[in-house]
């Protein structure tokens, strides 16, 4: 076994019988879902009120709609209006929970039923909507002959196309679909939690790596082991206590997740944009962790940090600064800056591809390439940082002797 | 003739461009006890930072001679630094086999030899103990264990009697006498030297990063350790001066430390005094270690300039 595998399962090791780390551990996933759950609590009223779903019903199947309704047990309540799709803007401009749905014989063939919703609607709508698409298909494979052009339509399925007011004005014939962003939301959040419990991980090396210098342990351990091993046994036992607090994460949240919002979160989180995200949060780790196991070295004690280390441990926290700009326009010149600032790339990247509906390729391949090449060059400093960091006693080194020895 | 184990040769080191060791070579052998010794700041750690791959050396070259050129056999080599201590809040035992492990020493065999140690320096039961509620002794114990677990071919020990009470040096002292006898090589840097006179075979004295005494105890004591006298009693300079075979006198109050040439006879010295001199107490003993040590520690460089060799 290499001697950064042992280094690796002694952090591992070390901190699974740390009670404070254990208790961290399973207090994160915890706080969170108290403050998921009391959310949701508060917001119990406004998620239960009704929406009123007027349907344009050319094909007489309201009925069959209603039952659905009834079925699923859905806060909808159906009316049957005769409305046309060029005067619901007005309709709607004033409403509240209010939905309109257009159903006629292209909605068969199409496999698409437009449907217009006021601006405030529950945000649980698009999913039960997604349910009365059942009827809709029974009534499309009997009037079917299963040609191959209408098992082709069959096979499209149908699809609730959903825009709110706002959006019936920017955008001809409704928005996008609702599978596709959540193709792109859940790969994103999952990725976000990765990055975030893996950097907070990351910033115990920053401890691990100063304690280790107060406890006067570096000089034995580096009789043994290089700094190099030592370093990179850090940075990946720091990982894998990260993951691990995903892990113990996704227990606890999963199930209630499911319980809760009624989304199929496998189904979209296991899509090929996955792997994309989770190699930008990977990177992300590897360059602050190396940012902080160096900077780490350089301290006396963490209780001892000074300015210039301090701000060091803020670097994660600079791609909120972005979150605004990017959520406002995610193509925008803020969003481009971030996506190429290699400390703010992962978060902002992260946040943009979760959002965008078309992918800024060129943007994503110049961010990946300036993120990795960063991510070199910053293991390299932090190798000669963290070299002669660890064996300096007693006082932080200052942002001058640190670059002599970068430069040595 | 023991095998030589490790050989530094001109080794050289500079911080800032401010030389820290210079011209720095010596031997280690199989089963020999060898002292580098110094004042404070003299480049004793910085030597042997640089043997371990710590620090790595300007100048000059190391060999382990049972090992492939260029590599540090690290897993043979045993390390107690001079700036020591252990992680604070795991156990004794674990600390113990983590540390053999990174030396790739079979985890079985380094629990029973652990144990084995623990009893040996009275910490039988502790294994379960975290380091942090140990006192500083113990800790200071467990950290010597820790460097001799993986039966090392070199121990290389900093400083490793500096803050031990009396009963603790004495199993130190026995213990590190006891591997040597087995057959392990060790490099001991100390500034007490009453110890290293009392336990090494040879030695290697540095000042200002530079070699000035190296030899075996017995040949440096031959060349350096001629008598001295210490009279009390108020006597002229003058008269103390006509007494043959003394080489330098020193007078503090009515106390005068003559000393004398190397081929003095004791016995015939003592005859000859003057019959007028005063005489309250008189003993007559030879320069110490110690002596050398403060000389050269203090850069009065008296035996040098009294014709004796340092190089």
């Amino acid at each position: 076994m290499s001697n950064t595998i042992k280094i690796a399962k002694w952090e591992i090791k070390r901190n699974l019988k740390n009670k404070s780390f254990i208790i961290s551990l399973f207090i994160t996933p915890i706080l969170f879902l108290a403050f998921f759950l009391l959310g949701n609590l508060a917001n119990s009223d406004e998620d239960q009120s009704v929406t009123t779903v007027y349907v344009n019903d050319k094909l007489n199947i309201l009925p069959a709609l209603q039952e659905a309704v009834q079925l699923h047990n859905l806060p909808f309540k159906l009316q049957k209006t005769g409305i046309e799709e060029d005067k619901i803007e007005d309709l709607l401009k004033n409403r509240e929970n209010t939905a309109y749905l257009f159903i006629g014989k292209q909605s068969l063939t199409d496999g698409v039923v437009p449907v217009y919703t006021s601006d405030v609607i529950s945000p649980m709508f698009a999913n039960q909507i997604q349910l009365l698409a059942e009827p809709l298909k029974a009534l499309q494979l009997e009037q079917l002959d299963l040609s191959k052009n209408q098992l082709a339509a069959i096979s499209k399925g149908i699809v609730f196309e959903q825009s709110t007011v706002s959006e019936i004005s920017k955008t001809e014939g409704g928005g996008g679909e609702t599978e596709k962003i959540l193709e792109r939301i859940v790969p994103g959040a999952f990725a976000s939690i990765i990055l975030l419990s893996i950097v907070f991980s990351g910033m115990m090396i920053f401890q691990s790596a100063s304690q280790e210098k107060k406890d006067k342990i570096a000089e034995i351990i580096l009789s043994s082991v290089t700094p190099k091993d030592l370093m990179q046994g850090k940075i990946i036992g720091y990982f894998l206590l990260g993951m691990l607090q995903v892990v113990v994460f996704f227990i606890f949240i999963i199930p209630i997740v499911l319980w809760k919002i009624d989304v199929p979160i496998f189904h979209y989180l296991f899509v090929p944009h996955l792997f994309l995200f989770i190699g930008i949060a990977l990177l992300g780790y590897l360059l602050f962790s190396s940012i902080f196991v160096g900077i780490g070295a350089t301290m006396a004690d963490i209780y001892t940090a000074g300015n210039f280390q301090g701000l060091v441990i803020l670097l994660p926290f600079l791609s909120f600064v972005f979150v605004g700009p990017v959520l406002t326009d995610p193509s925008g010149l803020w969003a481009q800056i971030g996506t190429y600032l290699p400390f703010t790339s992962p978060a902002v990247l992260i946040l943009r591809l979760s959002i965008l509906e078309e992918w800024p390729w060129a943007e994503i391949v110049i961010s990946l390439a300036i993120l990795i090449i960063s991510v070199w060059i910053f293991m390299k400093l932090a190798g000669k940082i963290f070299k002669v960091g660890i064996l300096m006693y007693g006082k932080n080194a200052t942002p001058k002797e640190i670059w002599t020895w970068i430069r040595q | 003739m023991n095998e030589t184990v490790l050989t530094v040769e001109k080794l050289g080191k500079s911080f800032k461009h401010q030389p820290i060791i210079q011209n720095i070579s010596f031997e280690v052998k199989k089963g020999e006890i060898m002292a580098v010794l110094g004042p404070n700041g003299a480049g004793k750690s910085t030597i042997i930072r640089n043997i371990m791959g710590i620090m790595y050396p300007d100048e000059g070259s190391i060999t382990f001679h049972n090992s492939q050129k260029n590599i540090i056999p690290r897993h043979k080599i045993g390390y107690l630094p001079e700036e020591r201590g252990l992680y604070k809040n795991v156990k004794v035992m674990d600390i113990l086999l983590y540390l053999a492990d990174l030396k790739n020493y079979p985890l079985k065999k380094a629990k029973e030899r652990a144990k084995v140690y623990l009893k040996k320096f009275g910490l039988e039961g502790k294994e379960q103990s975290s380091i942090d509620e140990l006192s500083k002794g113990m800790g200071q114990k467990v950290q010597f264990i820790a460097s001799i677990l993986h039966e090392p071919e070199l121990l290389i020990l900093d400083e490793p009697f500096s803050g031990l009470d009396p009963v603790s040096q004495e199993l130190f002292k026995k213990e590190i006498r006891s591997l040597a006898n087995n057959g392990t090589a060790i490099l001991l840097s100390s500034h007490q030297m009453n110890i290293v006179e009392e336990m090494c075979d040879r030695l290697f004295m540095i000042h200002r990063g530079r070699k000035v005494v190296y030899g075996s105890i017995e040949e440096v004591k031959k060349t350096y350790a001629n008598f001295k006298c210490v009279i009390r009693g108020k006597n002229d300079r003058a008269v103390l001066e006509q007494i043959s075979g003394v080489q330098r006198i020193e007078q503090n109050e009515d106390v005068s430390t003559l000393y004398l040439t190397k081929d003095i006879q004791p016995a015939k010295w003592l005859k000859n005094l003057p019959e007028y001199m005063i005489i309250q107490e008189l003993s007559l003993d030879r320069i110490s270690l110690h002596e050398i040590f403060i000389d050269v520690a203090t850069d009065q460089n008296l035996l040098q300039e009294a014709g004796e060799n340092y190089e």
